[in-house]
């Protein structure tokens, strides 16, 4: 039952990360309506990988909506030593959460994948169609599955129960709030944190590899306005990549080059060219976000990357790093 | 070591599988071997609290984990979520509460029907996760996979030696016979049974031209034995006859005629669905471990399990 008066609560779990402050900051600026009370749920307000912890979360908070961003994470190294328990800790927080919202008669839940869910090998552009058909990187297949079973499930509450869960699928996200930690964390986050350091040591900055691999990324701010729009538009079981084209796929060079911009970091790039490029280019589709709305305009890469390093310098203290 | 005391426990052991590999034991017993045929009674192993207890009553050393909430294609259909939930919650309390209590290893039992739904044939064991499966049991079949997720988990952090294996087409005493739910083979049985008594024609439903690879569970179960005792990888292994024994349905029901006795007509309800033609599973590896394994010949293991059909028909599940 849904009118502009009736209130809607909307629980988003792991609500104090990267996307989770994406979200907050689009409800905060502009995207919040009348008659919705948005609550961002952390670590702290309960343990998701506990079913009585879970429901004990849900029946304070009781939500009528859940944007679950909730997960155990972590970066290459993190996932390799431990694919079992990424695989095993994310099952049970994601069936925990699933079946809650369940008991709970929420109707709506938009849960939140990955690219890097999708088959190791496969052809590209992906899309949403392809996230099954082949195994994932060998490098964190726990994480992996885990998130695949996100959307089995979905599957599953919509042809028994007549549910609307759904997930997203974004590519590369940056923006304040991220892990700017250089072992754990990911591209951009990592050269912001890098220009940082070198700026303060007089140093050029190292590039790893020639700096030829294009990415796409998506800003968390754009990010945020997307899931909300998926939270209330958006009706399929089937997942939606949420990402920027590829017209306006970024090499890191050029990412590197517009966050020494940013920083007004003038030592010089150096491209270390005996490490390893990774993959050239891992282009996801984003043809199904365009179909439902073409006319979303992203934040032009270099000013979100000026507003995510003008944050990290003012909050470099208490960053995540 | 072949002196140390190995306790088994034998999850859904007393389901076709379970009793396949009861009577292989009992055929050949080794003296340091102990089993234990758990069934639903014995433990909900939903539950993990349950789980715990059953592993603390008995101490396992190994364990070969046979249970699972099954259905036939209607049940399954109906109810994707619950056979997914369930399962993975089932695998993942054996698989966690083996490890707790030190179990070093387990056989699971995946199924040939979780395979990719688009692919090439014959199948094998590379291949499980290389698409989605066919949609009307997807809940099941994922479920069933990640078992195989699991096991590489365990045996990457921990040093388990954790496995699976996939039987084709099963068949044998105690198997569910019932002409909703059971498979090809028990259908067959079911129905000859019937039509002997009535003095009916045979209907064969679709043509009898579509090929399957059967395999006796006291096959199964002398292959599990040897699974659990000597196979060390994480991959799993297709325990089934080659493709050169695939036989079509028309010729199982002409065994399962011979079987009864059944001198009776056959008739082709061929409005119905043959099918797949050919679904073939390919046991290659089987045959490099094992290149003299002999399977019970097919009208033997038929007539077999025809008179036990027949001996037991009042405590058979119909």
């Amino acid at each position: 039952m849904e009118n502009g008066y009736q209130e809607k609560v909307i629980l988003v779990t792991g609500g104090s990360g990267l996307v989770g402050n994406g979200i907050k900051y689009a409800v905060e600026n502009g995207e919040q309506r009348k008659g919705e009370k948005w609550i961002y749920a952390t670590s702290k307000d309960g343990d998701l990988t506990d079913l009585e912890s879970t429901r004990a979360m849900f029946a304070m908070f009781q939500p009528t909506h859940v944007i679950h961003l909730a997960a155990k994470v972590g970066g290459l190294f993190g996932n390799l030593k431990a694919n079992l328990e990424f695989l095993r800790k994310n099952i049970i927080i994601n069936d925990n959460v699933l079946r809650t919202a369940h008991e709970n008669n929420v109707q709506h839940v938009v849960s939140c994948l990955s690219t890097c869910i999708f088959p190791d090998k496969t052809t590209y552009p992906i899309n949403e169609t392809m996230v099954h058909n082949g195994p994932p990187h060998d490098s964190n297949y726990g994480y992996s599955y885990a998130k695949r079973m996100i959307d089995i499930m979905n599957r599953g509450y919509n042809q028994e129960h007549g549910r609307n869960y759904t997930s997203v699928i974004p590519t590369n996200v940056f923006g304040p709030e991220d892990n700017f930690n250089l072992e754990e964390g990911h591209v951009l986050p990592g050269l912001i944190h890098k220009v940082y350091q070198a700026k303060k040591e007089g140093k050029p900055l190292t590039v790893w590899g020639t700096g030829k691999p294009l990415r796409q990324f998506i800003y968390s701010r754009d990010l945020g306005r997307l899931i909300v729009w998926v939270l209330r538009e958006y009706k399929e079981t089937e997942p939606i990549i949420l990402s920027v084209g590829e017209e306006d796929e970024t090499s890191i060079k050029e990412a590197a080059e517009k966050v020494a911009e940013a920083m007004d970091f003038k030592n010089g790039l150096i491209f270390d060219t005996t490490k390893s490029d990774g993959q050239y280019k891992k282009t996801a589709d984003n043809a199904k976000l365009r179909r439902y709305l073409p006319d979303f305009k992203f934040t032009p890469i270099g000013e979100a990357l000026k507003e995510t390093c003008d944050w990290f310098v003012a909050n470099y203290e208490t960053a995540r790093k | 070591m072949a002196c140390t005391k190995k306790v088994i426990l034998v999850t859904g052991g007393t389901g076709l599988v379970g009793q396949g590999i009861k009577s292989a034991a009992e055929q050949n017993p080794q003296p340091n071997e102990e089993f234990i045929f758990l069934s639903s009674k014995d433990a909900d192993l939903t539950s993990r609290e349950a789980t715990k207890s059953i592993f603390e009553k008995h101490r396992p050393t190994h364990v070969i984990h046979l249970a699972a909430k099954v259905g036939g294609l209607y049940g399954n259909m109906r109810a994707n979520l619950q056979f997914f939930r369930i399962n993975m919650s089932i695998n993942d309390n054996v698989l966690s509460v083996s490890q707790e209590y030190g179990v070093k290893k387990v056989v699971s039992c995946l199924s040939t029907c979780i395979f990719p739904d688009k692919t090439s044939y014959p199948i094998d064991e590379t291949m499980i996760h290389n698409g989605a499966p066919h949609t009307s049991n997807y809940g099941y079949s994922y479920a069933k996979r990640m078992i195989d997720v699991l096991n590489k988990g365990y045996n990457q952090q921990h040093g388990t030696n954790y496995t699976a294996v996939v039987p084709t087409n099963v068949f044998g005493p105690h198997d569910n016979f019932n002409l909703e739910e059971g498979h090809v083979m028990p259908g067959l049985i079911h129905k000859v049974y019937k039509c002997k008594e009535n003095n009916t024609p045979l209907t064969v439903w679709g043509t009898g031209s579509a090929r399957r690879q059967f395999i006796y569970s006291l096959d199964l179960g002398r292959l599990f034995l040897w699974v659990l005792r000597e196979y060390q990888e994480t991959e799993p292994i297709i325990l089934s006859v080659g493709e050169e024994d695939e036989i079509s349905i028309k010729t199982a029901a002409e065994l399962v005629a011979k079987g009864f006795d059944y001198e009776g007509e056959f008739v082709y309800d061929t409005t119905r669905s043959d099918g797949q033609y050919k679904k073939t599973a390919s046991n290659s590896k089987l045959r490099k471990y094992l290149p003299e394994f002999k399977f019970t010949p097919i009208d033997e293991a038929i007539r077999a399990t025809c008179q036990w059909f027949s001996e037991h028909y009042k405590e058979a599940r119909v």
